[in-house]
């Protein structure tokens, strides 16, 4: 190669280089910083989700979006989002909701519509189809089953039964409560299916155990309890379980889908809801003694479960996965999970309707079009199949049915069968912008009767008596 | 050419002379305190003007409508609601019953370590440093142990009653109990500081007064009552009317022991308040419950300062 063409390639090649450089440098250069703050109570489902933003995710646009998460301890979340959106202070760009809440601020206009950014967008239409229905009609459209969407699922739950295969499964006890209620002790999944409210409350009863009494192949510690679930004064920590009842027995909770004729007086405290409260009433007593204060709330359930001092519990799957870990749970190794039970019918199949748990994420309508492009890629990114398939890995839910539907769902946690298993059984709260006056009313009443104060009925005469007048102020009851 | 200069000088900058008329001395004290008054009028003055006239009008914080004038025929509406209310009175008397029981025990427990800590006895500061220690704690810290020492499953208290009784000990199960379990909580937190009152009206008693009580061959309950006692009794007073005040409006302690429960039977007037505005989005009752409320405290804060002011008469 003569000097003359040496000198062009070497100045070919730097320019190249240069221009390479410097194409770099302006694309960076116009890169915008950009940081969508989200609200979002403080759990694992949501420190997950963080730790993958921050390790994961690249926006598309070549911006630099941080998704920033605001972590709030639960029992103040609701306090202190309605706070924030009612201030103004336009701080969130995108808030995790608890499914209730969709009503008051989507009202109160601070969560966005979402629906011209689904119909322009194929790949969020997509991501439609794959969502499980119930969650869709739970966690997106308001109102409730209309096609109007606002949210999508960060993380889905329900409600499993957590138990002690040790114990359900110890041939002594089997043989014990074979002969006491002439019922199969369960101890597989499959025998679970075949648990209804009768049997629960054997069970609690069966295993109460004193300090000292045989337990399995071994002796009690500590006083020992058959079953516990939610029994707690604060947020909905007593009215997600007692809901449930509720609906199996046949019964309802004012339906905002009647409006305006459907009336609170009548159907609250109708006779087949006061003998599903007081079916729910009468198992609390084969719990630890914290439900006699009305504190059982669903962190006491997971911390008694894994503490080693209950055989079985009813709680949140989002809870579950401190129960397998060695340096937090007694019991790391002893636990199995099965479909919760339910109330049987006539043809001997179980209801098993719930109370559907988990939140949608939303955007909130102060976002201009970039930070609405923006936080929907991250919507995209965070519900696409890979995200989704390491969230469920990492221990919590996806409510995609492509992910439900994978091999390896129900095996990387042990609760997920019955999280898929049920989740077509879930249904909700009141979803209007008065439910949090309905539910802290509620949750005092119930706690008036988990605590002995009054009856069932007298609860649900007072819950009705205030759900008719509040509702009639409300102009939902004419 | 200096004057000429100045002169210039003076003409060139009109705002110089505004300077200088402000800077005068007999305006610069209001300009020093003026940040503060404005602060203290933007942070204070003007949300609690605010709440004031909210209290006069038709409005949930929760809802998209404008508050709505309640009428000139009709504006005390709100203070009516809210006094005409069986749960506001059930409140007052839970309020009434907590003030009674936690200040009457932080006075004979303050008291008594006053008497205590008025001599001198080996590790006296140390163990003065640690007695101390409670009212220095957060009340979020003093809630969540004590919620702890009552938990009926591995709470120390329900653990030392099983010792004797076989079985675990719900305190919070109940109305009296959960009263007694903020009481004590309470009472543990603030018996400290009333001792601190008290100790500073016991080592400022005389010797001589003592001495001379000894000659005369005193009995203890004499010299308490002649000697002693005059000298502590406005500083006790003092601590009874500030505990009281703050006793009153106690809202942490009770939320995170018992969040108002079992039912509603721990629900102080502070925590109705909170809830009324917080939980039902009342803002206009809570405004109005707000400044019943406020009107007590007032009320025993003038009581205070009488006493405070009778008591820098007698010194």
């Amino acid at each position: 190669m003569s000097f003359i063409s040496k000198t062009m390639s070497a100045v070919a090649a730097g320019g190249i280089a240069l221009s390479a450089l410097t194409g770099m440098s302006m694309s960076s250069a116009l890169a915008k910083d950009i940081v969508i703050k989200m609200a979002a109570p403080d759990w694992g489902p949501t420190r997950l989700m963080q730790d993958m933003a921050t390790k994961q995710y690249k926006a598309k646009s070549g911006n630099n979006v941080t998704l920033e998460i605001d972590f709030i301890p639960w029992p103040s979340f609701y306090e202190r989002v309605a706070a924030s959106l009612s201030s103004g202070e336009k701080k969130y760009q995108m808030v995790v909701s608890d499914s209730q809440w969709l009503g008051a601020f989507i009202e109160g206009g601070h969560f966005a519509k979402l629906n011209t950014y689904i119909d322009a967008d194929p790949e969020l239409q997509a991501l439609m189809k794959d969502l499980h229905p119930a969650l869709i009609k739970a966690y997106s459209t308001y109102p409730t089953g209309a096609d109007a969407y606002y949210g999508f699922p960060q993380m889905p739950d329900s409600y499993p039964t957590w138990y002690r295969k040790d114990l359900f499964c110890n041939a002594k006890e089997q043989a014990a409560y074979k002969a006491k209620y002439s019922r199969t002790l369960p101890c597989t999944y499959d025998d679970w299916k075949d648990v209804d409210w009768k049997d629960w409350k054997n069970i609690g009863s069966f295993f109460v155990r004193a300090k000292g009494e045989a337990l399995g192949d071994g002796v009690a510690e500590n006083d020992f309890y058959g079953t516990a679930y939610q029994a707690g004064k604060g947020y909905d920590f007593s009215s997600c379980q007692i809901n449930s009842f509720i609906w199996q027995w046949g019964g309802d909770i004012w339906d905002e889908k009647n409006e305006p004729t459907g009336q609170a007086e009548g159907v609250v405290n109708s006779p087949s809801n006061v003998e599903a409260f007081q079916a729910y009433l009468d198992i609390l007593p084969n719990s630890p003694p914290i439900w006699k204060t009305g504190q059982m709330d669903i962190f006491a359930v997971q911390d008694q479960f894994m503490q080693g001092n209950v055989a079985a519990v009813i709680d949140w799957a989002g809870l579950a996965d401190p129960v397998l870990d060695a340096s937090k749970s007694k019991v790391h190794d002893k636990v199995a999970f099965a479909l919760n039970p339910g109330k049987r019918r006539a043809d001997g199949s179980i209801n098993r309707v719930a109370q559907i748990g988990g939140q949608p994420f939303v955007l909130t309508t102060w976002n201009d079009d970039e930070v609405m492009k923006e936080a929907l890629d991250i919507v995209k990114w965070f519900l696409s199949t890979p995200v989704q398939k390491q969230f469920v890995e990492g221990g919590f839910l996806s409510g995609l049915q492509s992910v439900m539907a994978w091999d390896g769902h129900d095996a990387a946690r042990p609760w997920n069968r019955a999280h898929r298993e049920v989740i077509g059984e879930l249904k909700d709260f009141w979803r209007i912008p008065e439910f949090f006056e309905l539910l802290t009313q509620q949750q005092q009443e119930f706690d008036k009767a988990i605590t002995g104060q009054i009856s069932a009925k007298e609860a649900l005469d007072n819950i009705a008596e205030f759900q008719q007048s509040l509702l009639e102020d409300a102009g939902r009851i004419k | 050419m200096t004057t000429l200069n100045s002169n210039a000088t003076e003409q060139q900058s009109p705002t110089f002379g505004f300077w200088v008329w402000l800077m005068a001395p007999e305006r610069r004290g209001a300009l020093l305190i003026t940040p503060a008054i404005v602060l203290l009028f933007a942070m204070n003055i003007l949300p609690l003007m605010w709440s004031f006239g909210l209290s006069f009008f038709r409005y949930r914080a929760n809802r998209l409508n404008p508050p709505e004038f309640l009428g000139w025929d009709n504006m005390f509406r709100n203070y009516e609601k809210v006094t005409s209310s069986s749960a506001i009175w059930d409140s007052f008397q839970t309020t009434a019953i907590i003030v009674a029981g936690s200040v009457t025990l932080q006075v004979i427990i303050g008291f008594l370590l006053a008497l205590m800590f008025a001599r001198e006895f080996p590790f006296r500061k140390i163990l003065l440093s640690m007695v101390l220690t409670p009212m220095m704690l957060s009340f979020v810290a003093v809630g969540v142990f004590f919620k702890f020492f009552y938990e009926p499953s591995f709470g120390l208290l329900s653990q030392a009653i099983r010792v004797f009784t076989g079985e675990p000990y719900i305190l919070l199960g109940t109305k009296w109990g959960s009263i007694w379990g903020i009481i004590i909580a309470d009472a543990w937190m603030w018996s400290p500081f009333v001792m601190l009152l008290v100790l500073a009206g016991l080592v400022s008693v005389p010797k001589y007064l003592y001495e001379a009580a000894d000659i005369d061959r005193a009995s203890w309950f004499r010299r308490f009552r002649t000697i002693t006692f005059p000298y502590i009794k406005s500083l006790l007073l003092l601590a009874v009317l500030f505990r009281t005040i703050e006793t009153f409006k106690l809202f942490d302690l009770v939320y995170i022991i018992t969040e108002g429960g079992p039912g509603s039977a721990t629900e102080t007037l502070s925590v109705y308040v909170y809830r009324q505005g917080f939980q039902y989005f009342r803002t206009s009752d809570a405004s109005a419950l707000g400044y019943i409320l406020l009107f007590v405290v007032i009320v025993l804060t003038n009581l205070y300062l009488y006493v405070v002011n009778r008591r820098s008469e007698e010194l």
